[in-house]
C-alpha cells in the first residue's frame, strides 16, 4: 500500500512564473524542471490575469513591476477571488514600504532581487507544502522524518535535537534536492544580508559539519553529500 | 484744564456781567440820590455784585483775580474759592468802582464730575475696541492660521496633499492657492525624484539577477569540473558585490534626498543587542572576544531601519578589521555609542568616511560602509568620530 503522502508528493506543483524578464523566467523554470514543477509563464499584467482567472497553481511568482500594470492588483483579484494560490512577491525594489505593502495585501513571501534560484526553490517548497498540508505537514525521507509544523526532526522515529540554524538548512536542502548548492550561496541564506559583507565562509562549513554529524550519529543514511570540495547536494531518489 | 477753561468761563461772565451792567445803567436816567440809593440796595441784596462809587478818584484798571472768603451760601462752614472781577464802570458820567465775584467751588465737583464721566466713556471705549480688535484678529486672520497649520504638518514623505480650507479673505484665498501649487510641484518633483532612484537600482539589479540565475544553473551541469565550479562561485562572490554596491548607491540617494522618516522612537541598547547576537557566529569564527557596556533603556528619536543599518555597519566593518583572536569592545552609555577594535595602524580621517575609499588591503566591503554611516549620523542629527588609541580603531557615535 503506497502511503496518500508519497502519492501527493508525486504530483506535478504548477507554478505560474509572472517575470517580464524572459532570461530570468527561463531561468526559473529551467532550475524547477527537475523537481516535479510544472512551470507556465506570463509576461505581461493581461496575460497574467487571464492566466489566474481561468487557471489554479500551487504557487505564482509575481513580479511587480510589469509593463502594462502593478502587479499588486494581480494580488488584490486573487484575494479578492478568495484563491488558495500562494503568491511569491519577486521584485528588485526592496524598499520596506514595497515589502509592508506586498505583505499585507496577502503575499506568502516577498523575495529581493537578485536572489539564488535555491533560495526561491526553498521557499516555493515550504509555501506548497505549507497550503497543501496545513494540519500536518511533515517531510517523509525513508528513516528520515522532518516535521515541518513542529519543527521537529526524527530517524528512526527518535528525534534529534537540531539548532535553529541546522534545522533551517535541513529544511533548505530538502526543499532543493539533487541540486548542487555552492557555498557562497549557503552563506548568503544563513546571514541573509551580511553574508557578503564579509569575506570569511567558513561558519557554513561549521554549520553543515554539524548538522551532518547529528544526522550520521542518529542514523540517518549520507544524503548531504559535499561535492567539488566546498559544495553540497542533497540526494534523494 | 477743564478748571481753567472754566474760570476764564467766569471771568468772561464776569466782564460781560460789569458790561451789561454799565449799559443798563446808561439806558436808565437816575439822578445821583436815586443811584446812590438803588446801589446801596443793590449791595445790600446782592454782595457778589459790588458797586460803589469810586470816590478815590483812582480810576482802577480791570484787576481779575481769586480769592478766597467765606461761602454766598450760608450753610456752608468751609471757605469758597471765588474769582473776582475789579474794574471801573461808568455811570453816569461817574467812575464807580465794580466788583464782581463768582463761586468757582462747584467747579471743583463739576470737572470731578465731568472726569469721571469722560473716563468712563473712554475706559469702556477701550475696552469696546479691545474687545472688537480680539474678536476681528481671532476672525479675519483664523484662514491665515487654518494654513500655518496645515503647513506645518506638512511631510513631503508621505506626499499627501494639503487641502486648505476655502476663505472668503481674497489675499488668504491668493496664498492658499500659491501655496496648492507649490507643494504639489514640489511632490511631483519629490516623486519623480525617489521614483528615478528606485528604478534606476532597480534596472541594475536585473541583469545582476540574470547573472546570478544563469550561475546557479551552471552548477548543475553534470559534466562540470571543480575549477569551473570554483570559477564560477568567484563569479557569484562579485555578483554579490555588485549588487550590494548598488544597494548601498540607492540607500545613500535616498537618505540625501530626506526619503526616510526621522520620527519613532527607538530602543538603542536593544536594537543593539540584538545585531550583536545576530552577529555571533561571526564573531566566533575569528574568535573575536567581544566585550559589552550597553547601558539599558537608551531611547533615541530617529528611523529604525536607518539605526540598525548604522549598528550593523559598524560592528560588520570592526569585525572585518580586526585580526584573529583580536577583540572587539562596545559600549552604550552617556549617549555615545562606541565601537573599538584591536588594530594596527591609524587610519586616515579625511579619506575614511569618503565613499569608495581603499584604506585597507580587505576588499570585501563595498567601499561605501562608512560613507552611509556617516550620512545616516548627519540625517538623524548625530555625529560620528574616529580615532585611534592604545592601538585600538575607535568609532564613536554621539546620538
Amino acid at each position: 500500500m503506497v502511503s496518500l503522502e508519497k502519492v501527493k508528493y508525486k504530483l506535478l506543483m504548477k507554478i505560474l512564473i509572472i517575470e517580464d524578464e524572459e532570461e530570468l523566467a527561463n531561468s526559473i523554470a529551467e532550475y524547477l524542471s527537475g523537481e516535479n514543477y510544472l512551470c507556465e509563464f506570463a509576461s505581461t499584467f493581461n496575460e497574467a490575469r487571464n492566466k489566474i482567472e481561468v487557471f489554479n497553481y500551487d504557487c505564482i511568482l509575481l513580479d511587480i513591476t510589469l509593463p502594462d500594470g502593478n502587479g499588486l492588483k494581480i494580488l488584490e483579484e486573487l484575494k479578492k477571488e478568495n484563491k488558495q494560490d500562494g503568491v511569491i512577491i519577486i521584485s528588485a525594489k526592496n524598499s520596506l514600504d514595497d515589502r509592508i505593502n506586498g505583505l499585507h495585501i496577502g503575499a506568502d513571501d516577498y523575495l529581493t532581487k537578485p536572489f539564488h534560484l535555491s533560495e526561491l526553490t526553498a521557499r516555493i517548497y515550504s509555501i506548497i507544502r505549507r497550503k497543501q498540508f496545513s494540519n500536518a505537514n511533515v517531510v517523509n525521507q525513508n528513516e528520515l522524518q522532518i516535521d515541518l509544523l513542529a519543527k521537529t526532526v526524527s530517524v528512526n522515529n527518535e528525534i534529534i535535537a537540531l539548532t535553529k540554524k541546522e534545522f533551517d538548512l535541513l529544511v533548505y536542502f530538502i526543499g532543493n534536492k539533487n541540486k548542487v548548492i555552492s557555498k557562497s550561496t549557503l552563506a548568503e541564506h544563513l546571514s541573509g544580508d551580511f553574508a557578503d559583507m564579509l569575506e570569511n565562509h567558513d561558519f557554513v562549513y561549521a554549520h553543515v559539519k554539524n548538522l551532518k554529524k547529528k544526522l550520521y550519529d542518529a542514523g540517518c543514511d549520507h544524503y548531504l553529500k559535499t561535492v567539488y570540495g566546498t559544495g553540497y547536494k542533497w540526494e534523494s531518489l | 484744564m477743564i478748571r481753567k477753561i472754566w474760570v476764564s468761563e467766569l471771568d468772561e461772565h464776569n466782564s460781560i456781567l460789569a458790561k451789561t451792567t454799565e449799559e443798563h445803567f446808561k439806558e436808565i436816567s437816575l439822578s445821583d440820590e436815586e443811584l446812590n440809593d438803588k446801589l446801596s440796595f443793590w449791595n445790600k441784596i446782592q454782595p457778589g455784585v459790588f458797586i460803589e462809587k469810586d470816590l478815590s478818584g483812582r480810576n482802577l484798571k480791570d484787576s481779575i483775580f481769586t480769592a478766597t472768603s467765606k461761602s454766598l451760601h450760608l450753610e456752608d462752614k468751609t471757605d469758597d474759592n471765588f474769582r473776582v472781577l475789579i474794574t471801573t464802570i461808568n455811570i453816569n458820567g461817574t467812575p464807580h468802582y465794580f466788583r464782581s465775584i463768582a463761586n468757582y467751588e462747584d467747579t471743583k465737583e463739576t470737572v470731578s464730575a465731568i472726569a469721571i464721566v469722560t473716563f468712563f466713556f473712554i475706559g469702556t471705549i477701550l475696552l469696546g475696541l479691545l474687545l472688537i480688535n480680539r474678536y476681528l484678529a481671532k476672525t479675519i486672520w483664523a484662514p491665515f492660521r487654518n494654513t500655518l497649520d496645515r503647513l506645518k504638518n506638512f511631510n513631503l514623505n508621505t506626499q499627501t496633499k494639503i487641502e486648505f480650507e476655502a476663505t472668503d479673505t481674497i489675499e488668504f484665498d491668493e496664498l492658499n492657492q500659491s501655496l496648492s501649487r507649490l507643494i504639489a510641484h514640489n511632490v511631483s518633483v519629490y516623486k519623480t525624484q525617489k521614483e528615478f532612484t528606485e528604478n534606476a537600482s532597480h534596472e541594475l539589479q536585473t541583469p545582476l539577477a540574470i547573472l546570478k540565475n544563469k550561475l546557479d544553473i551552471l552548477l548543475q551541469s553534470d559534466d562540470l569540473t571543480e575549477k569551473q565550479y570554483n570559477i564560477a562561485e568567484d563569479m557569484n562572490k562579485a555578483l554579490s558585490r555588485s549588487s550590494r554596491i548598488n544597494q548601498n548607491l540607492l540607500l545613500l540617494a535616498k537618505i540625501e534626498n530626506s526619503q526616510f522618516d526621522n520620527a519613532e522612537n527607538i530602543h538603542f541598547d536593544e536594537l543593539l543587542q540584538s545585531s550583536v547576537d545576530n552577529l555571533q557566529e561571526h564573531f566566533e569564527q575569528k574568535n573575536i572576544l567581544v566585550k559589552m557596556e550597553i547601558s539599558k533603556n537608551v531611547t533615541v528619536n530617529g528611523n529604525r531601519s536607518l539605526t540598525e543599518i548604522l549598528i550593523n555597519n559598524l560592528l560588520l566593518n570592526a569585525i572585518r578589521h580586526t585580526s584573529v583572536n583580536g577583540y572587539i569592545v562596545i559600549t552604550l552609555k552617556n549617549s555615545i555609542f562606541e565601537v573599538a577594535n584591536s588594530g594596527e595602524d591609524k587610519l586616515d580621517e579625511e579619506l575614511l568616511f569618503k565613499r569608495f575609499s581603499k584604506l585597507s588591503a580587505n576588499n570585501s566591503g563595498s567601499g561605501l560602509g562608512l560613507a552611509i554611516i556617516k550620512e545616516i549620523s548627519k540625517s538623524q542629527n548625530w555625529t560620528v568620530h574616529y580615532r585611534f588609541e592604545n592601538n585600538h580603531h575607535i568609532f564613536s557615535v554621539n546620538i
